[in-house]
Parts: structure tokens; C-alpha cells; sequence
């Protein structure tokens, strides 16, 4: 049996002096609480009122137990009153790519302080922020989604020491571009290092099949574990980054994106579903576009075309020159 | 792809080097295979993994062509017989007959032309299908060119490729190169077991035999030279080679991850030199410009240290 109910509907009667009004109070039917005074009263082994005057009375055993009753229901009380505060001003842990705005991080941060909610950020990988979405360690997190669904497009572009693009105004670099020019000896053309959080699944397969397409042997692109290693081989020359132009404006690259948006990145912020007490995780209207402006989200929409232009199917499967 | 140490073939220390950084180079941009090259009066070589019967792709229309020039030589095969190309039942290809969209008739004799220069499939098939398959297998081995072998049309590596990916080149690429790291071949024509087949060795020996008119007929092989001196396709082999006073002819083959060209460069100082290249590259793509780059720096290496 439920014991709290059943003392609940004992310290009611006994406040109350009459089975109506307790019933009343706990805004249950007279027949229910009836019951349950009779089923304690077999569970404890004694009578606990006496019913056989018009106004009912406690019993020796009812008056005796009274202060123990109330004495679990205050501390039961309490128990939530606990659970709920603890909820209430729990920290919201917060999953985010490991190259963001580290000043973007912190204006979320200080926006949840100011809103009396603790937002605790965590540098994930890709792989780590969808697992802990997926485990529950983590309340929200963007994950990487295609560029053409996504909610927040992230340009991606190369980063090098010297602009990789001859013109002063920004332009979009093409893939083919970085193939070496005949007739030049300039030595061994520069690695295409590319960080975990574009080693990932679909974004690895494409960037990899566009850069055999555009005659780059496999080769050329490198995956670097280390940010700081990436950065610094970028820095010295020997290697052109994979990345957003935020993180290469910080380290004082020089950066042009890909003309080819589908490379871009793509991003969902996703927010736990899961039921906290009676109240579901709230919805953080604010924290959106601020993770936007520290992942470097486009601001405008552009429309990705993913059709690529296909030569006669038939010819290409059939042998060649 | 992590090629293990080829077997070199060379004539002398220096030529093992030349062989060795053409392996290396073809490494770098991701192409494996095989290369012979040999001065045919010195008889001077160098190349490596020699022996290896590998799928041929257009490389076959060179026997075939060979064949069809020996029938006319010989006075078997007329060569004004005209030969009427349907579009309904022609072969698959982007160049040449094989790209027409209203019935073409042509004299045989003419059909050797496109076949050899432009790599025309539907040409190659009228010619394979006027001589027979297994006549062109049988002739070579009369011929004792041993390590060549004639097995199907140029049509069937369009249908093999077809049946496991239809229309989606990308989907058959990726196949091929899948199969080709597991060692099973769902694209038959890919599978030496299956395909035309031939090695560096008896490709350069052919083209030795060729152009020292020690096969078929003197009219024949001169014609073959003739018309093998009109290919278009100056990308691989030739593409470093080529000025007024060197020449290439040569006969590419590519299909799916092949890349390959055999031909003979000639010079005017009289130096000649017979080139079989055969590579295979789990590149992604279907034109690879430095892999055929690598291809003509390896011809240029190979020429400049054999030639006298």
C-alpha cells in the first residue's frame, strides 16, 4: 500500500475532525478515504479514531501517533522540496564543437548566469557530442547535420599563412585550383590538413570524393588530431586548413571559403527530450543564436545546390580512350 | 594503397634507379601498376612487376586492329567491305561511330582508323565482330604473343560495369576499387581470369615485333604504324614527350580505375623506344590529370635513358 497516502489521509482527519472535510481537503471521494483510514488502521493493528460518537475522535493510538505521522509527511515534503531546488539550479552541460569563439562561449555562459541558469560548456568532438546526447550526460549540443538541412550553416574555406587566392577582395577557392601548375618546379604542393570535427562520417566522404574529383590524389589531405599542430604547420607554410573563418581569423591565417557549399558545415542544436520531474527541459530561445555567432554561422540563407553536372552517363562506364 | 616492393627489371644500375623513382612517383599520386620500356634495336629495358597479366580496356583494339590488317593483307578480308553501324545495336561509347546518332555505313578497311585514333568502341566491335573474338585470340597465339589474351568485345565491359551499377559511374568506380582491395572482381571484365588480358612484356614485345615488321605481314605493321602515329589522346603517355622532332604513337586504355597506354616513341636522331604502362588507382575520380602527368614524366624518364 501506499503508506503516505494512507498517513496523509490519517493527519487529515484528525486536523479536521470529520471524514467529509478531510476528504475535501484531499480532493479524493469520502468512500476512498474511508478505506484508507481502515486499511492503516489493519496495517498498524489498532483502531486510530472512534467512530461510534457523532464527532469523530482519535483513539489513545491515534493521538499517540500523530506527531510520527506528520513528522514523515514534513520530512517526505522536504525530500522534494530538495529534489526540486537541486533541479531547478542543476547545471545545463552544453556540447560544443572544440574550435568555437572561446569570447562567443562566454557571453552564453554569462547570458544563462543572468537568466539564473548554470550553462556548462564542454569542447566535444562530433562523435562525443551526438554519444552524449544519445547517453543523457549531456542537456544540448550541436550536432553535425548535411548543410543542406541544417538550421546553422558554418562556411568552411582554406586557412594558410599567405591568402591562398591571388585578388585582395575575399574569393572562393576551388578545389581543382590547388592542383600544382605544370611548367612550375615549386617543390611539393602543401597538405590539406583537415581537423576531427570535419573527419566525420557523410563530411569526410564528400570532401574526400570532391577532392579526387577535382584531380587531387588522396593524398594531399591529411587528418590532424591536434588543433595547435594544424596551426602551426599552417603558420610555417607547409600545409593549407580545413576550417571556419573565425578560427582562422584567431590565429591570424589568412582564409578564402569553398566555392562549393555542400563542404560546408552543418549544424542542429539538439536539446535533451527526456522528462525532468513534471516539467520538460526548457526551451532556451535565447542560447540558439548566440551558439550560432560562436560556431561563425552565416547569417544569411544560401541556397545549397548539391546537383553537379553529369556528362553522359553511358560514356563514362564504357571504356575510354 | 600500400604497394609492396615491386620486382624491378632493368639492364643496368642506372636504369634501376630511373625504375625505381617512376615507382615512387606513381606512389605519391596513388597509382600502382606495371611498366616496361625497352629500346627496340638495343634491346635496353627497364621497368618493373613485368609480368602480370592485367585487364587491357582499349589497349586490346591494338591486336585487334593488327588482326583485321593482316586478314586484308593476307587478301581474306576485303578491305572496301562496307559495314553499316545501327545506333540501336552499336556499341557504348563517347567517341568516334560510336557516338553517332543516325546509321553510319564504312568501308573496313577505314574502321581501323577511328578504332586506333579515337578509341572508337563501335568501330572496334564492327571489327571484332566481322573477324571474331576467338579468331583474334587464336591468330595471337599463331603469332606466339602468349601473354595477351583476346576474350571479349568492347561492349562487354560497358554491360559488365552496367549490371552491378546501371547508369551511376561514381557507383561502379567505387565498386571497382572495393573489389579491387578485397581481390574479387564482381566486374568480370576488371578480372584477369575474365578480361583481354596482357602483361608489359608481351605488350612491348608485340609492338617490338610491330615495328621491326617481325609479325603478321610488312603491309600490315606499316599500316598499324601509320595509323597508331594519328591517336588523339595526348595526355598520358605523350604528355611530356611530344616536339617536332619526337613522336609518340601510342594506343591509351582506361576503364573504371585503369590507366593505361603502350605505344612507341620515335625520334629523329632514330631512337626507339617501345613503352607498355599499365596502372590501376583507387582515386575517386574519373580523369586523374597527375596521374596521367606521372604517366608521361614516366615515359619522358624512360625514353631519355634508353635512348642512345
Amino acid at each position: 500500500m501506499d503508506l503516505l497516502a494512507h498517513l496523509e489521509a490519517y493527519v487529515a482527519v484528525a486536523e479536521e475532525g470529520s471524514f467529509s472535510r478531510a476528504a475535501d481537503r484531499l480532493y479524493i471521494a469520502q468512500p476512498v478515504l474511508s478505506r484508507r483510514i481502515r486499511n492503516l488502521e489493519q496495517h498498524l493493528g489498532g483502531e486510530l479514531f472512534d467512530r461510534s460518537r457523532r464527532q469523530v475522535t482519535s483513539t489513545d493510538l491515534g493521538v499517540l501517533l500523530l506527531p510520527h505521522a506528520r513528522d514523515v509527511l514534513g520530512r517526505v515534503d522536504h525530500l522534494r522540496q530538495t529534489a526540486r531546488t537541486a533541479l531547478a539550479s542543476a547545471t545545463r552541460v552544453l556540447g560544443v564543437p572544440p574550435d568555437c569563439d572561446p569570447a562567443a562561449l562566454a557571453r552564453v555562459i554569462r547570458a544563462g548566469a543572468d537568466r539564473g541558469v548554470t550553462i556548462g560548456v564542454q569542447e566535444l568532438s562530433a562523435e562525443e557530442r551526438a554519444s552524449g546526447m544519445a547517453d543523457g550526460s549531456l542537456m544540448f549540443a550541436l550536432l553535425r547535420v548535411a548543410p543542406e538541412t541544417a538550421s546553422h550553416r558554418v562556411p568552411l574555406g582554406l586557412a594558410s599563412a599567405v591568402a591562398v587566392t591571388v585578388s585582395s577582395r575575399q574569393r572562393l577557392v576551388h578545389l581543382e585550383s590547388l592542383r600544382p601548375r605544370r611548367g612550375t618546379d615549386s617543390g611539393s604542393p602543401p597538405s590539406i590538413l583537415v581537423t576531427a570535427e570535419d573527419e566525420i562520417g557523410f563530411a569526410t566522404e564528400r570532401f574526400r570524393k570532391a577532392v579526387a574529383r577535382a584531380g587531387l590524389p588522396e593524398g594531399r589531405v591529411r587528418a590532424v588530431t591536434s588543433n595547435a599542430t594544424a596551426v602551426a604547420e599552417t603558420l610555417a607554410g607547409h600545409a593549407v586548413l580545413l576550417c571556419a573563418e573565425p578560427f582562422a581569423r584567431r590565429h591570424g591565417l589568412a582564409w578564402s571559403p569553398l566555392a562549393d557549399v555542400t563542404l560546408h558545415r552543418g549544424y542542429e542544436l539538439a536539446t535533451a527530450t527526456r522528462r525532468v520531474g513534471q516539467r520538460e527541459t526548457p526551451a532556451l530561445d535565447w542560447l540558439e543564436p548566440l551558439l550560432a555567432e560562436a560556431i561563425g554561422a552565416a547569417t544569411e540563407k544560401t541556397t545549397v545546390d548539391s546537383g553537379v553536372f553529369a556528362p553522359d552517363a553511358r560514356s563514362g562506364m564504357a571504356a575510354r580512350g | 594503397m600500400r604497394p609492396r616492393r615491386p620486382e624491378f627489371l632493368a639492364s643496368t644500375a642506372d636504369l634501376l634507379s630511373v625504375a625505381e623513382s617512376i615507382f615512387e612517383e606513381w606512389q605519391e599520386v596513388g597509382a600502382v601498376g606495371h611498366l616496361l620500356a625497352r629500346n627496340i634495336d638495343t634491346g635496353e629495358e627497364l621497368g618493373f612487376d613485368v609480368d602480370t597479366p592485367v585487364p587491357l580496356a582499349s589497349v586490346a583494339k591494338v591486336p585487334l586492329a593488327l588482326v583485321v590488317l593482316d586478314q586484308i593483307a593476307s587478301g581474306t578480308l576485303d578491305p572496301a567491305t562496307p559495314v553499316t553501324i545501327d545506333p540501336a545495336t552499336k556499341s557504348v561509347g563517347p567517341t568516334g561511330l560510336a557516338a553517332f546518332r543516325h546509321p553510319v555505313t564504312a568501308a573496313v578497311g577505314d574502321l581501323v582508323h577511328p578504332t586506333l585514333t579515337v578509341s572508337d568502341n563501335a568501330s572496334a566491335d564492327a571489327l571484332f565482330d566481322l573477324v571474331g573474338v576467338d579468331q583474334v585470340d587464336e591468330r595471337l597465339r599463331e603469332w606466339g604473343c602468349a601473354g595477351i589474351r583476346i576474350r571479349h568485345r568492347m561492349q562487354r565491359m560497358y554491360d559488365c560495369a552496367a549490371g552491378v551499377a546501371g547508369n551511376d559511374f561514381g557507383l561502379a568506380l567505387e565498386l571497382a576499387i572495393r573489389d579491387d582491395v578485397a581481390g574479387q572482381h564482381s566486374i568480370e571484365t576488371l578480372n584477369p581470369a575474365y578480361a583481354n588480358v596482357g602483361s608489359a612484356t608481351a605488350l612491348v614485345e608485340l609492338l617490338q615485333r610491330i615495328w621491326l615488321d617481325r609479325i603478321s605481314r610488312p603491309e600490315a605493321t606499316a599500316e598499324l604504324r601509320r595509323v597508331m602515329g594519328f591517336q588523339v589522346f595526348y595526355q598520358r603517355l605523350s604528355s611530356d614527350l611530344r616536339s617536332d622532332s619526337v613522336r609518340v604513337s601510342g594506343k591509351t586504355g582506361s576503364f573504371l580505375y585503369l590507366r593505361h597506354e603502350i605505344g612507341v616513341v620515335t625520334a629523329d636522331s632514330g631512337d626507339r623506344v617501345a613503352i607498355a604502362v599499365l596502372t590501376r588507382s583507387h582515386r575517386r575520380a574519373s580523369t586523374a590529370h597527375d596521374i596521367d602527368l606521372a604517366i608521361g614524366a614516366a615515359a619522358r624518364s624512360a625514353f631519355e635513358s634508353l635512348r642512345a
